[in-house]
């Protein structure tokens, strides 16, 4: 316990590069936001398809982060201390999150985005009219879009204030509300995003079901999250006393269970993949069919090496792992490979005939990251970069001076 | 990823009972251990196991010898349902030896350190569970004698079996998920049966134990050769975990009868096979643990520690149930949605009900610790789970079958009497091994356990490769 007295007294403050960078990020993000609200005007479908990538893409760090907090609090490893106040700061961006789900149903409500909410479309598929008279149709799906961010704002809340009593002396025993409450968060999160993925992502595609969609995005949700704190990790790394805190070892856990995800991720898509595909079912195949033609096709080829084979290959070697610099630039790497893993997910929906990259699908998804990352910058600034009275910390310690 | 130090793991921290009582040393451990093996006088209740499971065994011989005489026509299997019960035992089977692979190789490769009291009876449950699950499919092939067939030999038929088939698949899997197992298991014996065969008074027995440890003589080159080995037969053990029951649902999800292709399958399966898994572990645990008075070494962690794993294992596999009732619903194909009815309220609805009010319901006991900290309570908790899980799989194979996509040819299955013998008479030979097994080999690792002594401090702890 004296290692935390000691640790106390030091200067746990975020370096001042990150207040640069938030107000370059914000600023980065406000211009951009401008483009796209050009782009908007002059093309709104096709703003309202970049725009459901770049909410997706915001929510794997938001929601991964939230999910990655309550597995450490529920399993009680240290691996977590470091890395836990960058995964409270991330958590703590869901009300921009909630803010940018708004548009989202306005979208819905417009024609814009959705099949189901389209008269258009509905006018000649019975089937479709079958499916959007009992859950896919503007109404349930903003309820049920209020639903999903309610539970996940009632649980970010109460990891986040407690948290932060925890920071405030007299020093409390190990607080066993964490753990309760991740215990039931841990499956509330699990059920609640698979159903807003069949909400906001699979229903693109109203005819297409697969019962393994949740647990791929999770796992993306997850994996996005540890890269981004890896990346942090390995900047906060030369801070003053945080190099304590961030050591080899703990790079060593980052870059093992980046691997776990990475692995995981090619199961479940795999395993998707060959099953529909085996299977040749009418309802199921065109889903794949849309994404293994042409230039759609190269891109899943692209995921496959990019995703899986290229950072799983890299990641077997134990001195790639302890290595900061090198597991971040895999980090920034895999980051970049998340982004095309939903832009293949998403928009062949909107467009299967053909690949159309188009600037709104850079300049919406860069956006709102900038924002985002202003955002998660000014929430990491406000508290000490290390929780001084988790109960793991002191363990952390003894073991890194090992 | 937890890097809880033996020391500190055993002495439990954060108020959870430790993983090895205090007061242990080195020669205590070796002489308690092997004392059940060389010494000590064994138990009436393991002659009286023997007894029951021997008869048991001696069923399973009569019904393959009768089957072999007459055919698989003697089962209940029918047009439409011709997996039967062959199969939902197969899956059953092999399901249950996932949890002693997973105790063994993930839980070392993870540094967690509490396994050791538990990994070698664990594996050898895998290793026995694996031999009655890869009988059922061989039985099933109607000529076992041909087994050899499935194998891909050069052959003057220029019969080369088809690649594309997910049984097939299920070949290599499991065979090489037996073969892994055994060696893993036995290479973690060689440093045991050194000590057996130093300390045996029976000159036959100390042969038998001598080339069994192939020369052991513990010298640090020893050590280090058998730690290297170790760690990579846990690396290669480690994705078997995941791949055996992954094929397994292939073999399902492959086909596109409604029921069996879905795509959560895979992981769904190797959630179910580790969930039942721990409930055998917990069913052999229990009772063993008060018979030899080993309950300074398998502690309440232990079983704690088992309770929760297939408490979130078994939370996954109701998410598995409710997604494939929701997509149905939400999909709105006809096949589906009658399948869905068909299990809700077929001829076999009770069945359905009963595993779901199982899976999804009754294993929420698990979350009050009362449950996990009475032995009584979880041994008879993991009795229902496995009796739950194999009527998922019967509700799997058979629901599926009876009911597909022409009214036509629609049928009901009812198990014969040699159905249920060769079943039964497989728990009789799985308990026999298993009672062998602890009679002559030691059930727990001698020397793993040593690693849990504050003595062993100093020793660097096993390094990961991966």
């Amino acid at each position: 316990m004296s290692s935390d007295a000691r640790l106390e007294d030091r200067d746990f403050t975020a370096p001042p590069i990150f207040a640069r960078l938030q107000q370059r990020a914000l600023r980065v993000g406000a211009v951009l936001a401008l483009a796209a609200l050009a782009g908007l005007v002059a093309a709104p479908r096709q703003a309202m398809h970049s725009y459901l990538l770049a909410f997706m893409l915001c929510l794997g760090p938001t929601l991964g982060a939230m999910a990655l907090l309550m597995v450490c609090h529920l399993t009680g490893g240290d691996w977590g201390v470091g890395i836990r106040r960058i995964l409270e700061a991330a958590m703590g961006t869901l009300p921009m999150l909630a803010a940018a789900f708004i548009p989202i149903v306005i979208g819905a409500y417009l024609h814009l985005n959705y099949p189901w909410a389209n008269p258009e479309e509905l006018k000649h598929n019975e089937h479709l009219v079958h499916q959007a008279s009992r859950y896919l149709n503007p109404s349930l799906f903003l309820a049920r879009g209020v639903l999903y961010f309610i539970a996940w704002g009632v649980m970010a809340y109460f990891l986040l204030a407690w948290s932060e009593a925890q920071d405030r002396p007299p020093e409390r025993p190990p607080d066993k509300r964490f753990q309760a409450l991740s215990a039931v968060g841990i499956i509330i999160y699990g059920w609640t995003l698979t159903f807003a993925v069949i909400d906001w992502v699979m229903s693109l595609t109203p005819e297409f079901t697969s019962t393994i969609y949740g647990l791929i995005f999770m796992v993306g949700q997850g994996l996005i999250a540890l890269c981004l704190a890896t990346i942090v990790a390995h900047r906060l790394r030369s801070h003053g006393p945080m190099s304590e805190v961030l050591t080899t070892r703990s790079f060593h856990d980052y870059g093992k269970l980046i691997l776990t995800f990475v692995m995981l991720w090619a199961y479940f898509s795999f395993s998707q993949w060959l099953i529909v595909w085996s299977g040749n079912l009418p309802e199921e195949i065109h889903w794949f069919q849309d994404r293994i033609k042409g230039d759609w096709g190269v891109m899943g080829l692209a995921l496959i090496v990019g995703h899986f084979a290229i950072p799983f290959a890299l990641l077997l070697s134990r001195g790639l792992k302890q290595n900061a610099r090198k597991l971040m630039w895999i980090a920034v790497w895999l980051i970049l490979m998340r982004y095309l893993d939903l832009y293949w997910n998403i928009e062949p929906s909107f467009d299967p005939a053909e690949l159309h990259y188009r600037w709104l699908d850079a300049v919406l998804p860069l956006a709102m990251s900038a924002l985002w990352l202003g955002y998660f910058l000014r929430n990491l600034r406000r508290r000490p970069l290390v929780a001084l009275h988790d109960p793991h910390l002191a363990a952390l310690l003894a073991k890194q001076h090992e | 990823m937890e890097h809880k130090h033996p020391v500190e793991a055993m002495a439990g921290g954060q108020g959870q009972p430790p993983v090895l009582q205090p007061g242990y040393t080195f020669a205590t451990i070796t002489d308690k251990i092997s004392a059940i093996v060389l010494t000590r006088q064994t138990p009436l209740g393991w002659f009286v196991g023997v007894g029951i499971a021997g008869m048991l065994s001696a069923v399973l011989l009569y019904a393959v010898s009768f089957l072999m005489y007459q055919g698989v026509g003697i089962w209940g299997i029918n047009h439409p349902i011709g997996w039967g019960l062959a199969i939902v035992n197969f899956v059953w089977w092999i399901g249950i030896g996932h949890a002693g692979t997973l105790i063994s190789a993930i839980l070392l490769l993870l540094r967690q350190s509490w396994r050791n009291s538990i990994n070698r009876f664990a594996e050898a449950m895998t290793i026995f569970a694996v031999m009655q699950a890869g009988l059922f499919p061989l039985l099933h092939l109607g000529r076992p004698w041909l087994f050899y067939w499935l194998f891909p030999y050069p052959n003057t038929m220029t019969v080369w079996p088809q690649f594309r088939s997910p049984l097939v698949w299920d070949v290599f899997a499991v065979s090489t998920y037996f073969t892994i197992s055994l060696v893993f298991w036995y290479i973690g014996l060689v440093p045991d049966m050194a000590t057996l065969r130093d300390r045996a008074q029976n000159r036959a027995a100390r042969m038998i134990y001598a080339v069994l440890a192939l020369g052991w003589r513990g010298s640090a080159r020893h050590w280090h050769r058998y730690e290297t080995a170790y760690l990579l037969l846990a690396g290669l053990a480690t994705p078997l975990v995941l791949s055996v029951h992954t094929v397994v649902s292939f073999d399902f999800t492959i086909a596109i009868v409604p029921g069996w292709h879905s795509t959560i399958f895979p992981p769904y399966f190797v959630a179910g096979a580790i969930y039942s898994g721990f409930a055998m572990v917990l069913i052999l645990a229990i009772p063993i643990r008060h018979i030899y008075n080993l309950e300074d070494m398998i502690t309440d962690r232990h079983l704690d520690n088992c309770a929760k794993i297939m408490l979130a294992t078994g939370l996954i596999v109701a998410y598995g149930y409710i997604m494939e009732t929701f997509m149905a619903w939400y999909g709105g194909n006809l096949y589906d949605k009658h399948l869905i009815w068909n299990r809700m309220h077929g001829p076999y609805r009770a069945l359905y009900w009963a595993l779901i009010a199982i899976n999804v319901g009754f294993v929420n006991v698990l979350w009050t610790k009362k449950v996990r900290f009475t032995p009584k309570l979880l041994w008879f908790v993991s009795l229902v789970v496995l009796v739950a899980m194999w009527l998922e799989r019967f509700v799997i194979v058979v629901v599926s079958l009876s009911q597909d996509f022409l009214p036509s040819s629609w049928g009901i299955y009812i198990p014969t009497r040699w159905d249920w013998a060769t079943f039964i008479g497989t728990i009789g030979f799985f308990a026999l091994c298993f009672l062998l097994f602890i009679r002559v080999m030691p059930m727990i690792s001698i020397a793993e356990m040593k690693s849990l002594l504050p003595s062993s401090e100093a020793k660097a702890p096993l390094e990961s490769e991966s």
